[in-house]
C-alpha cells in the first residue's frame, strides 16, 4: 500500500509491490487505446474485448461498483452492437448522445442560433465550442492530431486516443537510458490537464445510461470510462497534483 | 468526472490488480511515441492570435488621415484608418481603426520616429527603410503606438447618444425633455432672445465700454470733477455696477467654459471680439496648484518640472502615476521600463500603491496631504548632511551660473527687505548701492564672498549663503537663511510623524536624491498639489530639486516645452483688428487682490463673501457656479459651455450641488451647452448644440512639457459622423457676425505684413496656424504632386462632401498651400534627433537611440539639455506674499511650508501639524483609472469592459476591523451622502486611507433616460462581451460590461466648504480645488 498524504489523500511514494512505470504507463495506454477504439465504433475491437472479457476485469479492480451483467453475453452480436453505437453516438435522433464535449458545456461559447436536434437555445450544447478549442490546444502542444473522433478534437475517441499516447509517450521516456526529467514531468502534467477536461462524462454516462435501456453495453461502458478516467486523473498520472481542476 | 466515486470509503486500487486486469488487452497499434512531440509552454501563455496576427490587409496613404487624439488630456498623435467602402449611414466614412502617428516621437517610444520627409505612401505601407518589417519583426513604424483608451475613440466619435441637431429645452431646465430644432432659429434665439423659454439674447446682455474711459471719468467723480450722476448716466447701459466700475462692462457676464480651443474662442471671440474677461478652462478641477507651485519657484517662461527619464540614475515620482496617466501610457511608459531595465532606481511617493508604484525601488505611503512635511523633511535631512550643493547654490546670477557651466541659478543669496511688509528682495538701488538711474540699479543684491560686501548679484561671481545683516540701515536676510529657518521649524521626527513616514525612510530617499550629482529629478503633479495646501507641497517639493540644482541637466529635470509656432509667424492670429479689450474683475476673482477693489469697502473687509485668488490667474473653475449663485462680485448672464471637456458636475469636487444652480433661470437666464452628448451639465441648459468629437473637428491641442526635441500636433477632421454638428467656433462666428463685433468676417486676420484675411470658418483659422507651424525655423519641404493627390484623396475619402478643397486652399496662399499639406499630411511638425536623419534612418534602423547615443543630437547640448528652462529658480517667491488670504487678510507665505486642509473660513478639514476633529475615520482619495480617459470615455463598451466599475480600495487593517471582505457590498459613508460600492481589499493602500478611481457614477451620456422630440431612448444597459484570458490557460473569462452608470462618482462624495456650502474646498494661493481631502467611514451592505 502506498504511503498517503494525509491531507490529500495522494500517494507520496510507492510501495513495494507497486509495478514498474513502464508497465503502469502502457497498461493505462492499453485501456485508453480500447475505449478509444470503443467510441470512435470500431466495433471489431469492441466484440473481442468484450469476448475476452477485458471490461468485466478492469470493472472488477475499481472502486466503484458496476454492472456488467449486460457485457457478459454468451456470443456477442457485432452487428446488433454496431446499430446500437450508431442509434446512440452517431445518428442524431431520439437516443442520440453526442460523444463530445461541446454538445454537453453549460455556457454557450458565443450566442448562436441553431437547428441543430441536440442543442436548445439558450442552453448551450453546441458542435465545435470552447471545449473542442481547448481540447485543441492541448493537441497542439503535444503536436498531436488525432485520427479518431470524426475530427471532433473534443469527440471521446479522439481524447482516449490522445491519453493513449501520451501514456505510451510516458512509457518510452522511462525506458530510456537517462530517461529526461522535464519531458516525463510536462507528459504527465499534460495528461492531468487532459483528465481535467473530462468533468462533463459525468453527463455523458447519465445520458448513455438514460438512452441504453435495452443492450445496456454503451451504459456499462459509459460508466466504466467515467470511472476509469476518474481513477485515473486521481491516482493513475503521475503529475505533482496541483493541476487545477478546469472540469466545467 | 467526479473524483470523489471512490474518496468517501477509502477503497484504492492496486496498481498490479490493475496491471493484471488489463494485461489481455491487445498491445496498442499505432500510438507510437513518434505522435507525441511535447512543448507545453504555450499551454500557459495566451493563446499566439491575441499578440501576433499573421493575417494582414495593406493600406495606403490614401486611407490614412493623421490627427490628434482627444479621449484623454495626452493628446497623442494618432492617424486614422478609414475604413473601405463605407458610408452607408450619415456619416461619411467609418473608421477601420486608431493607431500611434509614425512621424511623431511621442508614439514611437521607445525606438525613433521615421523621418518628417518619409513619403505618407511609404509609411502606411511599411515601406520606409529602417522601418522594420511586419512580416519579419510583427510589428513595423507604419503604425504608431495607441493605448486603449485611443483606440475605443471609434465609440466615441460613432456613439450612438451623440446630439444630432440643436436642441431646445422642453419645460425646465434639467426636464430631461429636448426638441429639435434649426440652426437658424437656435442662433437667433440665443441671439436675440426668446419669448417661449423667457430668456434674453446675448444682444440685449452684451455691451462694452473702454476702460481708460471709464477710470477717466470715475477718477474725476473722486475728485468731484464729475457728478455722480453724470457719471451714472453716461455709463450705465454698459457697466455692470456704475457704484463699482472695476467690475467692468457688461460683457464680462457673458461667460464662456470650456477646455479646448483657447487661442481661437478665449484669444480672439471671447477677449478681443467680445470683450468678456471670463473665458474659462479647467484648471481649477486640474493640476493647477501644482502649475502654480512650480511658476512661484522658477522664473523662466516655462515652468512646470519633468524628469529626462533617459539618463536619470534616480527618479523619485510624487503623487503622480506616470504608467498609467499624466502622458502615460503610450510616451512615459516605455520610457520609464527601459530606464529601470537600464538601471534607473524609482522611488514613487503615493498613498497608493499604483501601477507605477508597482514598479518602484521603495514605496513611500505619504499621508495624504502631508507631502509638504515629507518633502521638508527630506530638505532638513539633506542640509544636515551637507548634501546640498552648495556651488550651485552660491551662484547668485546667471553669469555666474554661466562660468560655472549651470544653466540655472537660484535666489538662496539674493537679500529680502524683511522689515518691509511684503517682503520684497532687495534690489541693488533699495539699499543704495548704486544711483537708482544706473543699469544694474533693479539687480538682486547679494552678499560678496570674496569681499564681504553687498553687491549687485550680476557683479559677484560667488555669493554668502548665510545672511542676517543691516545694509545702509535696512534689515536684510537671505532667502537661504529664510528658508532654512523654515526647513528647521521642525525635527525630522516631527516631519515623520506628519508625514506617517518613518525617519529612516526619508533619510533614504534624501540620501538616496543627493548621491547622483544632476542625474536625479523628481516627477510630481496632483497627488501633493490637490489640497488646499497643495501650493506650499508642491513649492516644498520644487526646493529640493534647487538643492541638488539639476535644472537643465541631462539626467535631471526638464522643462522645454519646445515647440514651433503657432499664433504668430505667417499670421498674427491672436491679434484682432480694433477688437476689444477686456477688463474688470474676474467673475473668478483671480490675479487681483481684494483690498485693491471697491468691493472691500463695500462689504467692508474681511472676511470677503466668497473666495479670492490674488496669485494665481482666475481659473478656480470650481467658483462659476457658487458666484453666479450669489453675484458675487456679480451676476452671471449667460453662460456658454462647451462640456465635452469642462463637464463640471462630474468634474468638480462638490459638482453635486451646480445642477440646482443651472436649473434657476433667475440666477443665470441662459445656458447654452456646446455638447456631443447630453451630459451631466449639459443636460440643464436651455439649448444643446450639436458639436463634432475630435475626430471630426480641429484643434491644436497643447503639447507635451516633456519632451527632449520640439513638435506641434494638429488635429484636422478625419470624418464626419453628425452631418448637423457644427465646431462651436463657427457657431461663435455667425453669432459674432450677426452682433457686428470684431475679430470676424472680411478683414479679421491679420499676415505678418499687416494684410487682412476673413475669418469665415474654423479652417480659416486653423489652415493658417497649419502655415504658421510649417514656415517656422527652416520651412518644412513643400508636398510633391503625388502628396498633394494623396491629400485630396484621404479626405475626400474621409469627410465626404463635407471636404471643400478650394475651400481649404482659399485659407492660404498658394505659395503656402503645399507646406500645409506637409503638415496636415504629418498631423503636425515633428522634430528629428538628429540632422541628416533620413539616411541615418535607413543605416541604422528605428531601434537606434539617435537622440541619446549621437554626438550631435538635437536633444542635448553636451551635458545639458538641448532646450532649456535657464532661469533663476526661487527658495522665495516674492510674488507670493502680495496676496492675502481674502477671509482673514493674512499675507500668504513667500517660503514652502508645512499647512492644514482648510475650509475657507480656517476651519481645519485634515491636519497636518495641527488637529482635526473628523466625523469619519477614513480619508478618501482618487485617481485616474488605467482604461478611461475621462468621465466621457465610459461610453465606451470597450472601455467598461475592462473595468466594469470602480471598487473602493481598503487595507485589511481597516476592512478586517469592519468585517469587510474582498467584492463585499459596501456603503460609504462621507456625512452628507452616503453611496454604494464594492470593496477591493488590498494592501496596495495605505491603514486609514481608502479610495477609487474616478471617471464613474455617471448620470448623462445614455446613463439615464432621454427624451428627444417625444422620443425616449432609455439608459445603456450592460452591454459587450469579449473573453480574455488570464495567466491560466483556457480558465477565465471577463467582460460584462455594466451599464454607463455604474459605480460611484467620487466627486459627489467630496465635502463642501463649511462657509460656502456650494462648491468643494480651494487653495486660495494655487487655485485648485481640494479632491483627496473627504473623509468616509465604511461598513457592509
Amino acid at each position: 500500500m502506498a504511503e498517503t498524504d494525509e491531507e490529500h489523500g495522494t500517494p507520496t511514494t510507492a510501495a513495494r509491490d507497486d509495478p514498474d512505470p513502464v508497465t503502469m504507463a502502457r497498461a493505462r495506454s492499453r485501456v485508453y487505446d480500447l475505449l478509444a477504439a470503443t467510441f470512435d465504433g470500431e466495433m471489431g475491437r469492441l466484440v473481442s474485448a468484450l469476448d475476452d472479457a477485458v471490461f468485466v476485469s478492469l470493472a472488477e479492480v475499481l472502486p466503484i461498483s458496476i454492472e456488467t451483467g449486460d457485457l457478459e453475453t454468451a456470443e456477442t452480436d457485432e452487428r446488433a452492437l454496431g446499430i446500437g453505437y450508431d442509434n446512440l453516438f452517431v445518428v442524431p435522433g431520439s437516443h442520440y448522445v453526442p460523444p463530445f464535449a461541446s454538445a454537453h458545456a453549460i455556457d454557450p461559447s458565443e450566442e448562436f442560433e441553431s437547428d441543430s436536434p441536440y442543442h436548445s437555445a439558450g442552453e448551450a450544447g453546441e458542435l465545435l465550442g470552447d471545449p473542442a478549442a481547448d481540447i485543441a490546444h492541448l493537441y497542439d502542444a503535444a503536436s498531436f492530431e488525432p485520427e479518431r473522433g470524426d475530427d471532433i478534437p473534443d469527440h471521446l475517441a479522439a481524447v482516449f486516443e490522445f491519453m493513449a499516447a501520451l501514456c505510451e509517450h510516458e512509457a518510452a521516456i522511462l525506458e530510456e537510458a537517462d530517461p529526461d526529467a522535464e519531458a516525463l514531468t510536462s507528459v504527465r502534467e499534460l495528461q492531468a490537464l487532459t483528465l481535467s477536461h473530462l468533468g462533463w462524462l459525468d453527463q455523458f454516462e447519465a445520458a448513455v445510461a438514460a438512452e441504453d435501456t435495452v443492450e445496456g453495453v454503451f451504459a456499462a461502458l459509459a460508466r466504466i470510462a467515467r470511472t476509469f478516467t476518474a481513477w485515473d486523473a486521481r491516482d493513475g498520472v503521475q503529475a505533482d497534483g496541483t493541476t487545477p481542476d478546469k472540469s466545467p | 468526472m467526479s473524483t470523489d466515486d471512490n474518496s468517501e470509503d477509502g477503497a484504492s486500487v492496486s496498481r498490479r490488480d490493475f496491471v493484471k486486469a488489463v494485461g489481455s488487452i491487445g498491445a496498442v497499434a499505432g500510438a507510437s511515441s513518434a505522435a507525441v512531440n511535447m512543448d507545453l509552454d504555450g499551454l500557459w501563455t495566451d493563446a499566439n492570435q491575441h499578440y501576433v496576427g499573421d493575417d494582414y490587409g495593406e493600406y495606403g496613404a490614401s486611407d490614412v488621415i493623421h490627427t490628434t487624439c482627444g479621449q484623454c488630456n495626452t493628446f497623442c498623435p494618432i492617424k486614422v484608418r478609414l475604413d473601405d467602402g463605407s458610408g452607408t449611414g450619415e456619416y461619411s466614412s467609418l473608421v477601420r481603426k486608431l493607431a500611434g502617428n509614425p512621424y511623431s516621437f511621442l508614439n514611437t517610444q521607445p525606438f525613433a520616429q521615421v523621418p518628417y520627409e518619409s513619403d505618407p505612401e511609404d509609411v502606411a505601407m511599411g515601406d520606409v527603410d529602417g522601418s522594420g518589417d511586419v512580416d519579419a519583426d510583427r510589428w513595423s513604424l507604419s503604425g504608431g503606438r495607441i493605448c486603449l483608451k485611443g483606440q475605443a475613440g471609434i465609440q466615441t466619435a460613432f456613439d450612438s447618444y451623440r446630439v444630432r441637431k440643436p436642441m431646445k429645452r422642453v419645460g425646465s431646465r434639467g426636464s430631461g425633455e429636448w426638441r429639435t430644432i434649426s440652426w437658424e432659429q437656435a442662433i437667433e434665439e440665443i441671439v436675440e432672445g426668446d419669448d417661449e423659454l423667457g430668456h434674453p439674447g446675448i444682444r440685449e446682455l452684451w455691451a462694452h465700454a473702454p476702460q481708460d474711459e471709464v477710470m477717466a471719468d470715475w477718477d474725476a467723480v473722486q475728485s468731484g470733477e464729475m457728478d455722480k450722476s453724470t457719471f451714472d448716466e453716461k455709463w450705465e447701459d454698459s457697466l455692470i455696477d456704475t457704484d463699482h466700475p472695476d467690475l467692468g462692462p457688461k460683457a464680462n457676464q457673458i461667460v464662456d467654459v470650456g477646455g479646448f480651443r483657447r487661442n481661437f474662442i478665449r484669444t480672439r471671440l471671447w477677449h478681443q471680439g467680445l470683450g468678456s474677461i471670463n473665458s474659462i478652462h479647467h484648471a481649477g478641477t486640474c493640476g493647477f496648484s501644482s502649475v502654480m507651485g512650480n511658476v512661484r519657484s522658477h522664473d523662466g517662461k516655462k515652468k512646470r518640472q519633468y524628469p529626462d527619464i533617459e539618463n536619470c540614475e534616480y527618479l523619485i515620482v510624487w503623487g503622480t502615476n506616470p504608467m498609467v496617466a499624466n502622458k502615460g501610457p503610450t510616451w512615459l511608459a516605455p520610457k520609464l521600463t527601459n530606464a529601470i531595465e537600464d538601471g534607473m532606481r524609482m522611488d514613487v511617493v503615493d498613498p497608493r500603491l499604483s501601477k507605477t508604484a508597482e514598479k518602484a525601488d521603495t514605496w513611500v505611503p505619504v499621508e495624504p496631504g502631508a507631502d509638504g512635511a515629507l518633502a521638508l523633511g527630506m530638505a532638513r535631512w539633506i542640509i544636515e548632511h551637507d548634501r546640498h550643493d552648495i556651488e550651485y547654490l552660491q551662484n547668485p546670477s546667471e553669469s555666474s551660473a554661466s562660468a560655472d557651466d549651470e544653466p540655472t541659478w537660484s535666489d538662496a543669496s539674493h537679500l529680502v527687505l524683511v522689515d518691509e511688509e511684503t517682503g520684497p528682495k532687495a534690489r541693488a538701488a533699495d539699499l543704495d548701492l548704486v544711483p537708482s538711474n544706473a543699469d544694474n540699479a533693479d539687480d538682486f543684491v547679494v552678499v560678496d564672498a570674496e569681499s564681504g560686501e553687498p553687491r549687485p548679484a550680476s557683479d559677484v561671481d560667488t555669493a554668502v549663503l548665510d545672511v542676517e545683516i543691516t545694509v545702509n540701515g535696512r534689515r536684510v536676510e537671505s532667502a537661504w537663511s529664510q528658508y532654512r529657518d523654515r526647513v528647521y521649524e521642525y525635527t525630522l521626527d516631527e516631519y515623520a510623524d506628519m508625514a506617517g513616514i518613518p525617519v529612516e525612510q526619508i533619510a533614504n530617499v534624501a540620501d538616496e536624491f543627493t548621491s547622483h550629482g544632476k542625474q536625479a529629478a523628481i516627477m510630481a503633479y496632483r497627488g501633493p498639489a490637490k489640497h488646499t495646501n497643495g501650493f506650499y507641497n508642491t513649492r516644498a517639493i520644487a526646493t529640493l530639486q534647487h538643492l541638488i540644482g539639476n535644472y537643465d541637466w541631462k539626467g535631471g529635470q526638464i522643462t522645454p516645452y519646445a515647440g514651433y509656432n503657432t499664433m504668430s509667424g505667417r499670421y498674427e492670429l491672436g491679434q484682432v483688428p480694433d477688437g476689444h479689450s477686456p477688463w474688470g474683475i474676474p467673475l473668478l476673482r483671480g490675479g487681483i487682490n481684494y483690498e485693491d477693489t471697491s468691493l472691500f469697502e463695500r462689504d467692508d473687509g474681511y472676511p470677503a463673501k466668497r473666495p479670492w485668488f490674488p496669485v494665481a490667474p482666475p481659473q478656480a473653475a470650481q467658483e462659476i457656479y457658487g458666484s453666479a449663485a450669489d453675484e458675487y462680485p456679480y451676476g452671471v448672464e449667460a453662460l456658454f459651455i462647451r462640456p465635452y471637456s469642462n463637464n463640471h458636475v462630474m468634474g468638480v469636487a462638490g459638482g453635486d450641488q451646480i445642477p440646482a444652480i443651472l436649473q434657476d433661470t433667475d440666477t443665470i437666464p441662459l445656458v447654452v451647452a456646446s455638447d456631443t452628448v447630453i451630459g451631466e451639465t449639459s443636460k440643464h441648459a436651455d439649448y444643446i448644440l450639436p458639436e463634432p468629437t475630435y475626430l471630426e473637428r480641429w484643434e491644436n491641442f497643447g503639447t507635451y512639457p516633456n519632451k527632449r526635441l520640439a513638435d506641434e500636433k494638429i488635429s484636422q477632421p478625419a470624418v464626419s459622423v453628425v452631418p448637423n454638428a457644427r465646431p462651436f467656433e463657427n457657431v461663435l462666428i455667425d453669432m459674432w457676425k450677426r452682433l457686428d463685433l470684431p475679430g470676424v468676417g472680411d478683414e479679421s486676420i491679420p499676415d505678418a505684413d499687416g494684410d487682412l484675411f476673413p475669418l469665415d470658418q474654423a479652417e480659416d483659422f486653423y489652415l493658417k496656424l497649419a502655415a504658421n507651424i510649417a514656415y517656422d525655423r527652416d520651412p518644412v519641404p513643400d508636398a510633391s504632386q503625388d502628396e498633394l493627390q494623396v491629400f485630396k484623396e484621404s479626405h475626400e475619402k474621409g469627410l465626404g462632401e463635407q471636404f471643400d478643397l478650394d475651400r481649404w486652399q482659399a485659407a492660404v496662399t498658394d505659395e503656402e498651400w503645399p507646406k500645409v499639406v506637409t503638415v496636415l499630411n504629418r498631423g503636425g511638425r515633428f522634430e528629428e534627433p538628429v540632422d541628416d536623419y533620413a539616411s541615418d534612418f535607413e543605416e541604422k534602423g528605428h531601434e537606434y537611440d539617435f537622440a541619446g547615443r549621437r554626438d550631435d543630437t538635437n536633444a542635448y547640448d553636451g551635458d545639458h539639455m538641448r532646450y532649456k528652462l535657464g532661469s533663476r529658480v526661487d527658495f522665495y517667491s516674492e510674488v507670493v506674499p502680495n496676496g492675502k488670504h481674502s477671509y482673514t487678510g493674512e499675507r500668504f507665505d513667500p517660503l514652502p511650508r508645512v499647512d492644514d486642509v482648510e475650509h475657507y473660513d480656517g476651519t481645519v478639514q485634515a491636519a497636518v501639524s495641527g488637529e482635526e476633529n473628523r466625523d469619519r475615520p477614513l480619508r478618501l482619495i482618487n485617481w485616474k483609472p488605467r482604461t478611461q480617459g475621462m468621465h466621457r470615455t465610459q461610453n465606451s463598451p470597450w472601455l467598461r469592459e475592462t473595468r466594469p466599475e470602480n471598487p473602493l480600495w481598503m487595507n485589511p487593517q481597516d476592512a478586517e476591523e469592519r468585517g469587510i471582505e474582498n467584492g463585499d457590498e459596501i456603503a460609504i459613508d462621507a456625512g452628507r451622502r452616503t453611496v454604494d460600492g464594492i470593496a477591493m481589499v488590498t494592501s496596495g493602500i495605505r491603514p486609514g486611507v481608502v479610495g477609487a478611481m474616478w471617471g464613474w457614477g455617471r448620470t448623462g451620456d445614455g446613463a439615464e433616460s432621454e427624451t428627444v422630440d417625444g422620443q425616449t431612448r432609455g439608459p445603456v444597459e450592460a452591454d459587450g462581451h469579449t473573453p480574455y484570458q488570464f495567466d491560466e490557460p483556457m480558465a477565465d473569462e471577463a467582460g460584462l460590461a455594466k451599464g454607463r452608470d455604474a459605480g460611484f462618482a467620487i466627486n459627489h462624495i467630496q465635502p463642501l466648504d463649511g462657509e460656502l456650502g456650494d462648491t468643494g474646498l480651494s487653495d486660495l494661493v494655487g487655485g485648485s480645488n481640494a479632491q483627496y481631502d473627504a473623509f468616509v467611514d465604511v461598513e457592509r451592505r
